[in-house]
């Protein structure tokens, strides 16, 4: 890669990032801005951490995010510890998260890239150790980094966020993307959102109240017949998994299992240019047969996550 | 009924007045009972259903050699609004009506089963942030609420 070298100064939190609530939105122009310079291969990282050891902790399975964060940080020249598979660990033994994470710390890491079945693991990690903690998903609760990749994935396509009908249709309780994109959409002028879901898969209340508080105007919709009036009207459609493993009870799952698929009949209710996002991994819920549709953007998105990391290592690591 | 004809009146303690009647048995529980029972000197009045000009029926609780914390007078009055703490000091009376807290750290568990505070290994000691208009408290570590009439449900 050749150019000019990134900007190393940022403003953004040295503590690392727990939550999009903790963002503002010059903060996230940074981490776009130097972004859309990679994705266009305007700016050269290659050692711009050189010496400095990321230790990814991830006690929950990751495809795209621990890969990506290994890959974004072998990119920038550090070095990548990590704990990937917790039942080799001593965590397998018992060890608490706290312990694991401080032994981490004095062996030198500068930054913690966890992921934990717990919610608000990621603010308790951030509490415990003195070095950046990176949220890569805290149980039900929160998905950070996925709402960056989300939301620059809407502004490469669309050209703005604002004033956007943003429509999110799934598992939208225990979906731990919804409440942090709906945090960093809040960022954002005249944004509008549709909580297309059952009642049980509605979105959790203090999202909503996060959203009343912003000024964020939002609608629920549990019916399929609303849900086709709404349809015409999106921008943006963006799909999540039932989250089988985070319900309490089976038979609450078994209930809303299959309860919506999108495919050509769905596309066949949007507008031409509505942008089909999806955070995988998909189960049932995103047929195949509309991967090759030009608005099915979910696989751009996940492409996004290799640059929105590499992005936000070397501004929260302060890369040379 | 006057309620100093059934228990007289104190020198020294706190009397905490105006609970909704039947309800003193989950303020004795928000009290911190362990330090209660560490002076052997603290005695405990309760009153129940006894007439009430403002609330009609209501329960007293009168602690003898013991002055109920701040921050304890703070969940209480969060819990139940109408209630009043008298703070008595060689039979002189301080009326008080307590702050609402911004936060409760410690004293209450998160109902969120996979919230990081309820592992157990893990040291860290549940913290709330008082959301009053809404009628909730929320985790600051998970972000789920609790409707503050059930918070008695939730001591720690």
């Amino acid at each position: 890669m050749s150019g000019s070298r990134a900007e190393s100064k940022t403003t953004l939190p040295t503590k690392g990032l727990i939550s999009c609530r903790d963002l503002s939105l010059s903060e996230v122009s940074e981490i776009f801005g130097l972004a859309e310079r990679l994705v266009r291969g305007e700016v050269r990282l290659s050692s711009s951490l050189l010496g400095k050891k990321v230790a990814l902790v991830f006690a929950e399975p990751s495809t795209r995010t621990f890969q990506s964060f290994y890959l974004a940080a072998k990119t920038l020249g550090a070095e990548a510890v990590s704990i990937a598979d917790p039942t080799v660990s001593s965590m397998a033994k018992g060890e608490s998260l706290y312990d694991t994470l401080k032994m981490l710390e004095l062996y030198g890491a500068s930054c913690i890239v966890l992921r934990h079945p717990a919610r608000g693991a990621a603010r308790f990690a951030s509490e415990s150790v003195s070095i950046p903690v990176i949220n890569a998903g805290s149980g039900s609760q929160e998905h950070p980094t996925q709402a960056l990749i989300d939301v620059f994935t809407i502004r490469r396509k669309r050209g703005r966020v604002d004033g956007l009908k943003i429509g999110m249709l799934g598992d939208l309780r225990y979906s731990r993307t919804i409440p942090s994109l709906c945090h960093l959409l809040s960022l954002y002028s005249g944004v509008e959102i549709y909580f297309m879901a059952p009642q049980i898969l509605q979105v959790r209340r203090e999202v909503e109240m996060y959203l009343e508080e912003r000024g964020v105007q939002f609608a629920k919709i549990d019916n399929s017949e609303e849900m086709r009036r709404v349809m015409p009207v999106l921008d943006v459609l963006y799909v999540t998994r039932i989250q089988k493993e985070r319900f309490p009870d089976p038979t609450e799952y078994e209930k809303v299992r299959g309860y919506y698929v999108v495919d050509s009949t769905t596309l066949s209710y949007l507008r031409d240019d509505v942008g089909i996002m999806h955070p995988l991994p998909r189960v049932d819920e995103l047929s195949p047969e509309i991967d090759h549709a030009p608005n099915a953007w979910y696989f751009e998105q996940a492409g996004n996550g290799l640059s929105i990391r590499i992005a936000l290592l070397h501004l929260i690591l302060g890369g040379e | 009924m006057d309620e100093s004809l059934l228990v007289r009146k104190i020198d020294w303690g706190t009397v905490l007045d105006h609970i909704p009647a039947w309800s003193a048995e989950q303020v004795i529980r928000l009290l911190n009972l362990k330090h209660l029972r560490e002076n052997p000197d603290v005695s405990l009045i309760v009153l129940q259903n006894v007439p009430s000009r403002r609330l009609g029926r209501k329960d007293i609780v009168k602690l003898y050699h013991y002055m109920v914390a701040k921050d304890e007078a703070g969940i209480l009055a969060l819990i139940f609004p109408t209630i009043t703490i008298n703070y008595i000091r060689d039979w002189k009376v301080e009326k008080e009506k307590p702050g609402i807290p911004e936060r409760i750290v410690g004293r209450i568990k998160c109902p969120e089963t996979s919230c990081i505070t309820n592992l157990k290994r893990e040291p860290a000691v549940p913290r709330f942030e008082v959301r009053q208009k809404h009628g909730v408290i929320q985790c600051m570590y998970c972000d789920t609420l609790l409707e503050i009439a059930k918070i008695p449900e939730y001591l720690i």
